[in-house]
Parts: C-alpha cells; structure tokens; sequence
C-alpha cells in the first residue's frame, strides 16, 4: 500500500461541519451578517435627510407618536422572549409549550406590523405625509417599510411552524433546527428595531 | 455509470430523475453542471458585449461619424458596460468556483445544492430580464424649453442603429438624476435597475453558499491554509459580495421607487441628494472591482506553480495579500468621486487609502514572479495567459495608481485614460486569467486536450489585439477624448489613434473566434487527456477526467498544502523536487477509486423548484415596471404565486431521498463494476 | 469557548433578561422626556445610543446565543455590524451629516 490516505467510505452527501456548527445556522448568521449593510444604507439615508432643512411638507420628525411607537416597540421586543421561550420548550420536548410560544410570538409579531400600518395610515390621512412629499419622509417609508416587510416574512415562518405543530406528533428534530433559523431571524429583526427606535425616532425629534 | 444518485421517490409529485436530456440540466444541483451552464451563458453574454463594442469602435473609427445615432451610442455603452460586468466575468467567476470549490476542497458539493441551483436559475433569468428591455423598454426625450427634442440621446438625429436606443442609456453608473425619472423617461432604466436586482440576488445567494461550503465542508485535513488560492480568492469575493450587494440592492430600490412611485431619494428639485447615490453606487462599485479581479487572480496563482514546475512562492502572503485586497476595498470607494466636490479631506484621505491597494497587489505580482523564477517553465496556452495576466494587469495597476494622485485625476476623469486603465485591469488582467483557466480546466471538463497550437494563436492575437486596442487610449484620453460621446470632431487630431483602437478591436473578434472554434472543435475531436494531463498539484486532479458526477470515489484525506503533489514527489537534498518510483502507480490507484467507487454514493437528488422559485422573480419585476396597469399588478400576483409555491414545494422536499442500506445484490453490482 | 457551550439560559434567566430589557427601554423613553424638557443634547444621544447598544449586545448574545457559539459566527455577525457602522457614518460625514470635530 501506498501512502495515500484513504478514510472509511463516507457514503453519504453529508456535511461533516469542519466549523462544528450545522451548515444551515451558519448559512443564517452568515447572511444576518450582510443585512447590516442594507438596513445599514437605509438608516444612513434617513439620518441624511431627517433634519435636512428647506424641505416642502411635513417631515416625519415632526409627527411621530413616541408614546405609541414605545408601546409597539415593547410588543417587538416582547415577542423575542416568546421566541427563546419556544426553543427552549421545544429542546425540552414540551410539544405543547412550543406551540403556544410560537403562536404568541407570530402573535405579537402581527400586533407590531399591525401597529406599523395604523402609524403609516395616521402619517398619510392626517398629517398628509406621503412617499414623495419629501426625501426624508421617502426614507422613512422605505426603512420602517422594509423592516415591516421582514416582520412578515418572519410572522409567516413562524405561522408555518406553528401549522406544523399542530400536526400529530408535533415538530420533529429536523423541523427544531428551522425553528431556531426562524428564531435567528426574528431576533435580528428585532435588533435592527431596536436601533430604529433610537436613532429614527427618539433622537431625531428636535428637541424642543 | 456504476454509481449514481439513488432513484428518487414520489413525494407530492414526482422527483426529477432525468440523468440526461435538457431536464437533467434544467433540475440539476450538481455543482459542476451549473458550473458550466454558468459558463456558456456567460461566454454567450461576452460574445454580445463584443459586438456592443465593435459597434462602438465602428462609430468612433471616424471623426462626426454618422453610423450610430446619438441614443443607440449611450445605449451601446451602457449595455456593453453592464453586460461584461455583470453578465459575463462575474457569471463566469462563478461558473469556475462553482465548478472547482467542491472539487479543490474535497467535497461532493457545495453546502446548498438546491440553493446553488436557485442562484444560477436567478442569475440566468435576470439576464433574460435584462436583455429583454432591447424587445419592451422604451427611452422617451424630454422636450426642451424650446419645444426641441430636449436631448439627442434618446433618439433622432444623424445616424442608424436608432431602433437601440429603447434600452438603457445611463451608463453602468446610472448617476443621478441622470437616470431618474426625469431624465431617462421610459421604462429602460427600470429595466436596468430591477435587472441588475435581480442578477445581485443570485450573487448574495451563492455568496452565502460559498462561504458555508469553504467553511464547512472541506475534506479531513483540509485546512483553511492548505487550500488552494483559488479557494481563497473565492472565499475573498464571497465575502465582498456577502457585505456589498446589500449596499447596491438598497440604492436600486430608491431609484426603483423614485422612478415607479414618486420618491424623492435623487431628485434634486424635490430635495434629494445625488451624490449619496455616488456613495452607494461605490460603495458598491469598489468591492465590485475586486470581485472581478480577485478570481482571475486565483486562477492565475493555480496555473503558474503547475507550469513553472515549483510550488507557489510566499503562499501565505499571497493568501493575505488577497484578504488585504478585499478589505482595503472596502475602504476606498470615494475615489470614484474626486471631482465630485467632496472635502478636500476626503480627498486626501481616499487618495491616500487608495495608493495603500497597491502594497498588496505589488505582494501578489513579485511572488508570481517569483514562483516562475527559477523554474522549469512550460510555456502552454494557459502559462501564455497567465503570464499575459501579469504583464497587462501591471500596467493597469500602475496606471491605477496614477488615479490616486487627485489633481492628475482631475485630468483624467471621463476621458479615455480612464477606458484604457479599466480594460487593462479587467480585461488584460480578469478575461486573461479567465482564459488562462479555461485551457487548464478544459480537460477536467471533457477529458479533452485544447488544441495547443490554435491556443497560441488564440493568445497572440488576443494579446496584440488587446494592446492595440487599449493602449492607444491612455494617449488619447491624455490628449482629452472624452468618455462617454459619441462624436468629436476631425479638428481635434484623434482620429488617427482611434482608427488604430477600432482595427485592434476586430483583432480581439478574430482571437475569439479562434477560441471558439478551437473549443468546440477540441470539445468532439481534442486528444485524450488521461489523467492528470500537467502533471498538475490539486486536489482537483487527483480524479479522473471528465469528473464523475460524485467528484471523488472516496472522500480524500489531506495532509499538505499541494497534497496531490507530494503524493507523486519527493525533494531531494537540494530542495528539488524528484518524481517518487511508485508514482505511477499511486495514479493508477486514484484512478482506479475514481471510477470505481468502493461504496454506493448518494448525491442530493434534482429538484425543479430552483428552477420554478427563480421563474418567479421577473414576473413579479415585470410586475413592478408596469404596475399602474391591470395586468401588471396581476403579473406581480402570478409571479409571487410562482414563487411561492416554488417555496412550499421545497420545504416539503428533502434534499436528498431517503434510502436503503445498500443491499447485498447491489454490492455485487459494485464489485462487478456494473 | 469554555464549558458554557452547552449551559443555555433558562426560561427563568430568559424572563429576567426580557426584565431587563423593559427596564432599559423605560429608561430610552423616559430619557426622551427629560430631554424635551432640559435640552442634554450631545449627552442625550451618548446616553440612549449606549442604552440601545445595550439591548442589541443582550439579545444578539443571550437570545440568539451567540455567545455561546463558536467564534466564527460571532466573527462574521461582528465584522458586519462593525464594517457597516464604520463605512456609513464616514459616508454620513462625506455628506456633512455627522460633523466630527477635533
């Protein structure tokens, strides 16, 4: 024999994980990681044009409900709790506790996004705040309007989950690894509205 | 084929398992198959980008030249600009890191077949998308104050070739608010801009794909710093596009939504700001550039250690000097926008930051040189390139660095010095490496040899052709042609050069068709290539040709850099390299295991959604260019339904089919070579 | 990494954290009105842009584990936070928007 080194057939397509971390998680945070840069750009934008003086209109500064916007923050924020408690019920086994987290989170989720359309519907109908009255209000649309957009799409991964547990037998290992994607991705949308909620609304409100 | 994947089974309906025809490479997720769909589409799209640029070249042979009329000479460079770019070399980087990151780190496939898969259906149908605007876009001129056609561009005028106009005319940059609603009215700019969204999705999707798979699945012993440079370089791009797609993504959307429903991110009437899209745009663009280099790079830094019979010199200063490259990148882009009136801090600064890139990219040229010094040279077609590569990518950098100085770039800026030192970084430096690696690969692919002698003239024409071509325009663009016009006029003495630079292009046309036949002909008629045909030191080698479709017989263990090299060689006391006595039949071993599998191997199973999900997208952007009619909010619905269920039908599909222990009969069949 | 790798919070800690974290952003409300009535200016701003980054480093590490993750995601997920801090607020200054003063 030669020396070449030949390991036991491994007979599957299957990952041996050089990093030890599933393929599938680090395809998450590596892809979390790249989001920075575009919520990153969007806030940029914002912080650019949300005290630009010389605008025609209403700016968004000038309308913002803070104690409202507080509260369905709280809802967010609340809702990643929900989401560690259904991980951690659905590590436990506890099939029944991962399925009332998950609907509590979707939940609170949909009473965010709910939130976010009542705010948009104020904006436009009483302030007369459109996407093209000035480029800051544009802004402000397009940020809160593609975090709104990551929202649901996590209110849907999670609503699909749910569906699934409410199957007989409840989720399966396999489908435990999507629940902790899911839950990778909703607790980094809730980061990035954490950073919205101080830069976009507490600290560009002239003060007075 | 004694092995393949396992007979899928029927879950909802049934699983493609076409293992040839036009379904097997329409449901593929073998990493090599997309590999080389990647690639002919992206020869394809260089192959229509040359002929923009001949059409170009024609326009400019003459002085107030009336062969193409003003719009189709703004559509013309646009297109030929977008085209190369994003539609031949980044496609065709892909094609070769799809193809060859399994394969040089020991893997069966990528980290994600399916998703791979979705990035190269992404990525083809954003072209469709793109190109599609020739057929529906439309480019419409203000009217001027004085009731005039307010600009040539859009149409009008002397010249023909006007019905080319339609399509997008803002330059690759699309600076606004050139490019926004007012000034390039008609949908061709959204075209642009939701095409060039689309293609960047696919690259964000592989990027993350290939960062998984560098990261997670190398072959035992793999490790990060035995990995080929190509590897490297690979992982490089994949992280400058993971972090600087997003950038341009977000700057697409606010001139898609400037453009479609009325914002105000670029319009300065309306208060927007220009230059923040200059700063997104580069942000972008910069990183951008490396992502173009840094592959052909790669591959140049395979081909010279095989042809120069030595081991890469500096290695790991190579590989640093990569990430160097990448990171700087990041950190210069605003050198794009000297004359745009930043502070002059911030000229100093990015000048400053810019002449920093070239200690690194110095690094990577003297350690090629270095690696050839001294060595047994093979000049071989790829060497050729290779060596093409360095020579021509040299002078661009160094012309590169001219740029940084900021009041010589003041000079420069929109004239054709910038055009030549562009094509000699992109086109000298990334298409010579991207040749360089189609002669080397060539054999993995079909077990082919290229035709050597058509090769080499294939690489003089390419290489004189090219220098007649470009060199001419630093003098030109010294002299003050301007970029970007489509006449001047015969007072201003360029007219002589610019004969000169059309007859060079068609050089370049003539050298590409020599390839092309010499492909296609080598492709039914090459010379065998046997086994590891240049006596070559990756892993990639270590199988037979063409590959199997589960790359290697047996998962390789590795030991060294340059594994499969050490496993035929030995150094003598001096260093040099000696070939062992039982080499040969260490190869006849790999090959041996290469065919013939010890095990049955399962490999991920096709898929149709990929295919289906990717459909999805240019409907819903069709929708979007057209939403304010009917049909156009419906083609958004449709196009998100498509999508969609592409989505749920790939949840519900495992990647791979689950399956039998390998019963005793077909481990027969095994041992039988059936 | 030491041997934490496998100690998850409780659902006990997860509710105390979830305190902490209301806590914190009573604390950013609050702060905004005490603001509008003293003017703290640049202070304000240091004071709520620490008590966001506060929550950020709680959840990313504790809700999303990470810091009981291998060090290649955490390396990844910081360099982006970082690189796009870092390559926004120097576009924010290019523009005049954060004015850095010496």
């Amino acid at each position: 024999m030669s020396d070449v080194v030949h390991e036991t057939p491994v007979a599957h397509h299957d990952e041996h994980e050089s990093t030890g971390i599933g393929n599938r998680k680090l395809g998450m945070w590596v892809f979390l990681s790249s989001e920075f840069m575009f919520f990153g750009a969007l806030i940029a934008t914002y912080l650019l044009y949300s005290n630009r003086g010389g605008f025609e209109g209403t700016y968004p500064s000038e309308i913002y409900d803070i104690p409202f916007t507080s509260v369905s923050s709280f809802v967010l924020l609340m809702s990643s709790l929900t989401m560690v408690l259904a991980h951690n019920a659905l590590s436990k086994g506890d099939q029944n506790g991962t399925r009332t987290w998950l609907f509590a989170t979707a939940a609170l989720g949909a009473v965010f996004l709910g939130g976010q359309v009542f705010e948009f519907t104020e904006f436009i109908v009483q302030s007369d705040m459109t996407l093209s009255t000035n480029p800051a209000a544009s802004a402000f649309y397009l940020l809160t309007g593609f975090h709104g957009t990551h929202v649901a799409v996590g209110v849907i991964m999670l609503l699909s989950l749910w569906g699934i547990s409410r199957r007989k037998g409840g989720l399966s290992e396999e489908h435990g690894m999507n629940l902790e994607l899911v839950g990778l991705y909703w607790h980094f949308v809730d980061i990035i509205w954490i950073v919205i909620f101080t830069v976009v609304y507490l600290l560009s409100v002239p003060s007075a | 084929m004694t092995v393949t994947a396992e007979r899928p089974r029927t879950t909802i309906f049934k699983r493609p398992s076409s293992a040839y025809g036009i379904w097997s490479w329409l449901t593929t997720v073998d990493h090599k198959k997309i590999g080389i769909m990647y690639g002919y589409a992206a020869f394809s799209f260089f192959i229509i980008g040359g002929l923009e640029a001949l059409l170009l070249r024609v326009q400019l042979a003459q002085a107030n030249a009336e062969f193409l009329t003003a719009g189709a000479y703004n559509a013309l460079f646009t297109m030929h600009a977008t085209t190369m770019i994003f539609l031949f070399i980044m496609p065709a980087s892909a094609a070769f890191m799809n193809y060859l990151i399994p394969l040089m780190i020991g893997a069966r496939d990528v980290a994600f077949p399916r998703l791979n898969a979705l990035s190269w259906w992404i990525f083809f149908f954003g072209g469709i998308f793109l190109y599609s605007t020739f057929v529906f876009g439309t480019s419409v001129a203000p009217v001027g104050p004085d009731g005039i056609s307010g600009n040539l561009a859009a149409g009008g005028g002397p010249g023909s070739f006007n019905w080319l106009a339609a399509s997008p005319d803002g330059g690759w940059f699309a600076y606004q608010p050139n490019a926004g609603p007012f000034y390039s009215p008609g949908t061709a700019m959204d075209y642009w801009a939701l095409g060039l969204q689309i293609i960047g999705l696919a690259s964000l999707v592989s990027a993350v794909n290939f960062i998984v798979t560098i990261f997670n699945m190398r072959a035992k012993g793999m490790r990060l710093l035995r990995m080929p440079v190509f590897v490297w370089m690979s992982t490089v791009v994949a992280f400058l596009l993971l972090f600087s797609i997003p950038i341009i993504a977000v700057a697409l959307f606010m001139v898609t939504f400037d453009r479609q429903f009325g914002t105000l991110f670029f319009a300065p009437v309306g208060g927007g700001d220009p230059i923040l899209w200059q700063h997104l745009f580069w942000l972008f663009g910069h990183p951008e550039v490396y992502i173009l280099i840094l592959p052909a790079m790669g591959i140049v830094s395979e081909v010279l250690p095989v042809f120069s019979r030595k081991p890469l010199f500096g290695y790991s200063a190579v590989v640093f000097a990569g990430a160097a490259i990448g990171f700087l990148g990041f950190g210069v882009w605003a050198h794009h926008m000297l004359a745009s009136g930043i502070t002059p801090v911030a000229q100093a600064a990015f000048g400053l930051a810019t002449m920093t890139i070239a200690i690194p990219t110095g690094i990577k040229i003297f350690n090629w040189l270095g690696t050839m010094w001294g060595g047994r040279l093979r000049m071989t077609t790829p060497m050729l390139f290779a060596v093409g590569f360095i020579a021509m990518f040299t002078i661009g950098g160094l012309s590169g660095v001219t740029h940084a100085v900021v009041p010589s770039d003041w000079q420069q800026t929109d004239t054709y010095y910038i055009v030549a030192h562009l094509h000699y970084v992109l086109f000298g430096g990334s298409v010579f490496g991207l040749f360089a690696g189609l002669y080397y690969w060539f054999p993995k692919l079909t077990g082919k040899m290229m035709n050597s002698k058509l090769g080499k003239t294939h690489f003089w024409l390419m290489f004189i052709g090219f220098n007649i071509t470009f060199a001419p325009m630093h003098w030109l663009g010294l002299q003050g042609m301007v970029r970007r016009t489509w006449k001047y006029a015969p007072e201003t003495g360029l007219e002589p050069w610019n004969v000169v630079v059309t007859i060079g292009a068609f050089i370049i046309a003539l050298s590409v068709a020599v390839f092309m036949y010499n492909w296609f002909h080598s492709r039914r008629h090459g010379v065998d290539s046997g086994f590891d045909p240049w006596d070559a030191r990756t892993l990639e080698w270590a199988i037979p040709n063409p590959t199997p479709e589960y790359n290697f017989g047996v998962s390789p263990v590795i030991s060294k850099l340059d594994h499969f090299w050490h496993l035929k060689y030995d150094q003598d006391d001096e260093g040099r390299a000696v070939r062992k006595d039982d080499a040969d039949q260490i190869i006849a071993e790999l090959e041996h295991v290469g065919l013939n599998p010890p095990e049955p191997i399962h490999l991920p199973n096709p898929s149709y959604f990929p295919l289906l999900m990717a459909a999805g997208f240019p409907l819903m952007f069709y929708g979007i260019i057209y939403h304010t009619t009917a049909w156009g909010k419906a083609l958004i619905v449709i196009g998100a339904m498509v999508a969609l269920t592409a989505v749920i039908g790939w949840a519900m599909e495992p990647v791979e089919e689950p399956h039998d222990e390998p019963s005793e009969e077909r481990a027969e069949e095994v041992e039988a070579g059936v | 990494m030491t041997a934490e790798q496998d100690t998850h919070p409780s659902p006990a800690q997860y509710w105390k954290i979830a305190a902490l974290l209301a806590i914190l952003t009573t604390f950013e409300v609050a702060m905004f009105y005490v603001d509008r009535e003293l003017g703290l200016g640049g202070l304000n701003a240091l004071i709520l842009i620490s008590l966001a980054l506060l929550k950020f480093v709680i959840v990313v590490g504790w809700y999303m584990h990470l810091r009981f993750e291998s060090a290649i995601p955490n390396r990844f997920f910081t360099a982006g936070a970082i690189l796009a801090l870092a390559l926004y607020l120097v576009v924010l200054s290019a523009l005049g928007v954060v004015v850095i003063r010496g």
